[in-house]
């Protein structure tokens, strides 16, 4: 059967609305790369003349702690959560016991719930720790409010290895600890690391926690930072875009090369 | 080879415990919000219902009700347009074949970012004076449609909800696309045989199919509309005036800047109050597919 023209009219279509959503990120990364000069004559539209790098130099001037406080941040918060989670994710997803769908319903609620409504007593909790305002503090937020995620998301990429597989492991004399080791983990390495990009570009991109929890220079991440520069920056377009593109690079990797992986944690986790 | 009862703990305890944990903390809310609690240092004295009346109907009134009508706006102004767009562009991917490779994540990228990225781009295209839209907007000779967008009290909220609804299209788009590949092909075969136009076919195939997907995509942006936060603080700061404030940002203002910490707890309690509505039914319906 013959295509219909109306494909040629779906693809211009699409193709218009694409530049629509491509139009700020392309603004950001242009006119981060602007002399002054240039942003005052207001064309922003138009491409760069040159690559001014100076404006990543004052932005990462600004930044430089923020960044390396968030990935000391995200990782360790991130590896834990999977971790934690992952050991639940098995318990839920293979032994099933009276009590599966109850720990499930909980931790579904749990996950969902805005952050708002454990912030007091969760600043609280750190304070009396001895934790408030630095990054093992921020870890044990993070972990706290992505294990019940992670515990869901593991359980569902779990259900998808064969039950044959655990019964032939069970057969062998392969116990519960050894089977999660040896055979769960590497055969669901990819909906783990589906998992672990979820969690890692949430806290990375999550702004309630340190804005609550931190301040000063030393001790923040980098979204608060962000925010910060915008203020101190006003007009200076150039310096904040630069500054905006720092701060998205690393989730914006992780979806240019890993957008597979990105799409799947994604989808997992509203729980489809 | 057994299964005991300490595998059982070993595997759940961290999770149990931190649920348990994450329980006892919303419980702790609710009794800081029947406190009257100021200052940095914990004060247990009992208020009953104090907060409720200060924000309900007394001093703060006008404040409260000013996030719930954003909130409100944020809902209905939010959601049907990115559920509606999402739906239509994955309709589209689905039609145009091989160049969805290149045009989805076209669409999905923004939801990588950081709300406070979105906002810090965002502001800058609705600046008044030196905005990339108006800027726009005089470059084709359409300079009288220029707007003070983000400094329009009138406005403000609804460009807020532009930022958001830019940044969530994909990411309801690629919720949609799932569920139309899910779909038979015989369908959309069937229906190309009868001669169904491509809007009959989405009017009567498509959208009658997607029922599901539509579920998952309204529960998850009432959720972001419930905690938006980052976006109003970036843009807006809740300004001009109060006019862009909603309850997360409310909350957070009275509890870490005023210091209020008993009304803060109050506007969680009422957080609260209204996600508990849409996740409790949602968890319900996961639970009952995911185990079936």
């Amino acid at each position: 059967m013959k295509q219909p023209p109306s494909r040629q009219v779906w693809l211009a279509c699409m193709g218009f609305l694409a530049l629509l959503w491509l139009l700020p990120l392309y603004t950001m990364l242009a006119n981060s790369l602007k002399t002054i000069r240039e942003i005052a004559q207001s064309q922003y539209v138009l491409p760069p003349s040159g690559l001014e790098l100076r404006n990543y130099v004052v932005a990462l001037g600004v930044l430089r702690h923020g960044l390396v406080n968030s990935t000391l941040v995200a990782l360790p918060a991130t590896a834990l959560a999977v971790l934690l989670g992952s050991w639940a994710g098995f318990f839920l997803s293979r032994l099933r016991f009276r009590y599966s769908q109850t720990v499930f319903f909980a931790a579904t609620i749990a996950t969902f719930l805005p952050y708002q409504i454990v912030l007091i007593p969760l600043t609280q909790l750190l304070a009396d720790l001895r934790l408030i305002n630095t990054r093992p503090g921020l870890i044990v937020a993070y972990v706290l409010l992505n294990t019940p995620m992670a515990a869901l998301i593991t359980a569902t990429f779990f259900q998808t290895v064969p039950a044959e597989m655990q019964e032939a492991a069970a057969l062998d004399g392969c116990g519960p600890v050894a089977f999660y080791w040896r055979i769960l983990l590497p055969v669901a390495q990819l909906g783990l690391l589906s998992t672990a990009i979820l969690i890692f570009t949430t806290i990375w991109n999550e702004f309630l926690i340190p804005t609550a929890m931190t301040q000063g220079t030393f001790n923040q991440l980098a979204t608060p930072v962000l925010a910060g520069l915008k203020g101190n920056y006003a007009q200076l377009w150039h310096i904040q875009m630069a500054g905006a593109t720092l701060t998205s690079l690393p989730p914006l990797v992780i979806f240019v090369f890993l957008g597979r992986y990105f799409v799947s944690g994604l989808m997992a986790g509203t729980l489809k | 080879m057994a299964y005991t009862r300490a595998h059982a703990l070993l595997f759940l305890a961290p999770l149990l415990l931190i649920v348990l944990l994450m329980y006892g903390m919303m419980a702790w809310t609710v009794a800081v919000s029947m406190d009257d609690w100021v200052g940095m240092a914990p004060v247990w004295k009992f208020h009953g219902l104090g907060n409720f009346r200060t924000l309900l109907g007394g001093a703060l009134r006008e404040r409260l009700f000013t996030s719930l009508r954003n909130n409100l706006i944020w809902l209905v102004v939010f959601i049907a347009p990115t559920a509606s767009l999402g739906l239509f562009l994955a309709y589209g991917l689905d039609l145009v074949g091989r160049a969805e490779r290149v045009l989805r994540p076209l669409f999905l990228y923004p939801i990588a970012l950081s709300f406070v990225v979105t906002g810090t781009l965002w502001a800058w295209m609705y600046d008044p004076d030196a905005g990339v839209i108006n800027n726009l907007l005089r470059m084709i000779g359409l300079g009288r449609w220029a707007q003070p967008w983000i400094a329009d009290p009138g406005l403000a909220t609804f460009c807020l909800i532009g930022a958001a609804v830019w940044q969530y299209t994909g990411f309801a788009m690629t919720l949609y696309l799932a569920a139309i590949r899910d779909m038979p092909r015989e369908i959309f075969e069937a229906a190309r045989v009868d001669g169904a136009s491509d809007v009959q076919t989405f009017r009567h195939v498509v959208i009658p199919n997607v029922g599901h997907a539509t579920m998952i995509v309204v529960a998850m942006l009432i959720l972001v509309t419930l905690k938006v936060f980052d976006l109003v603080w970036v843009m807006t700061f809740g300004g001009p005036g109060i006019s862009t404030e909603v309850l997360p940002f409310f909350m957070f203002v009275a509890t870490f800047r005023q210091q209020f910490i008993g009304i803060g707890a109050a506007i969680s309690v009422l957080i609260l109050i209204l996600a508990v509505a849409v996740v409790v039914p949602y968890a319900w319906w996961s639970m009952r597919r995911l185990q079936a």
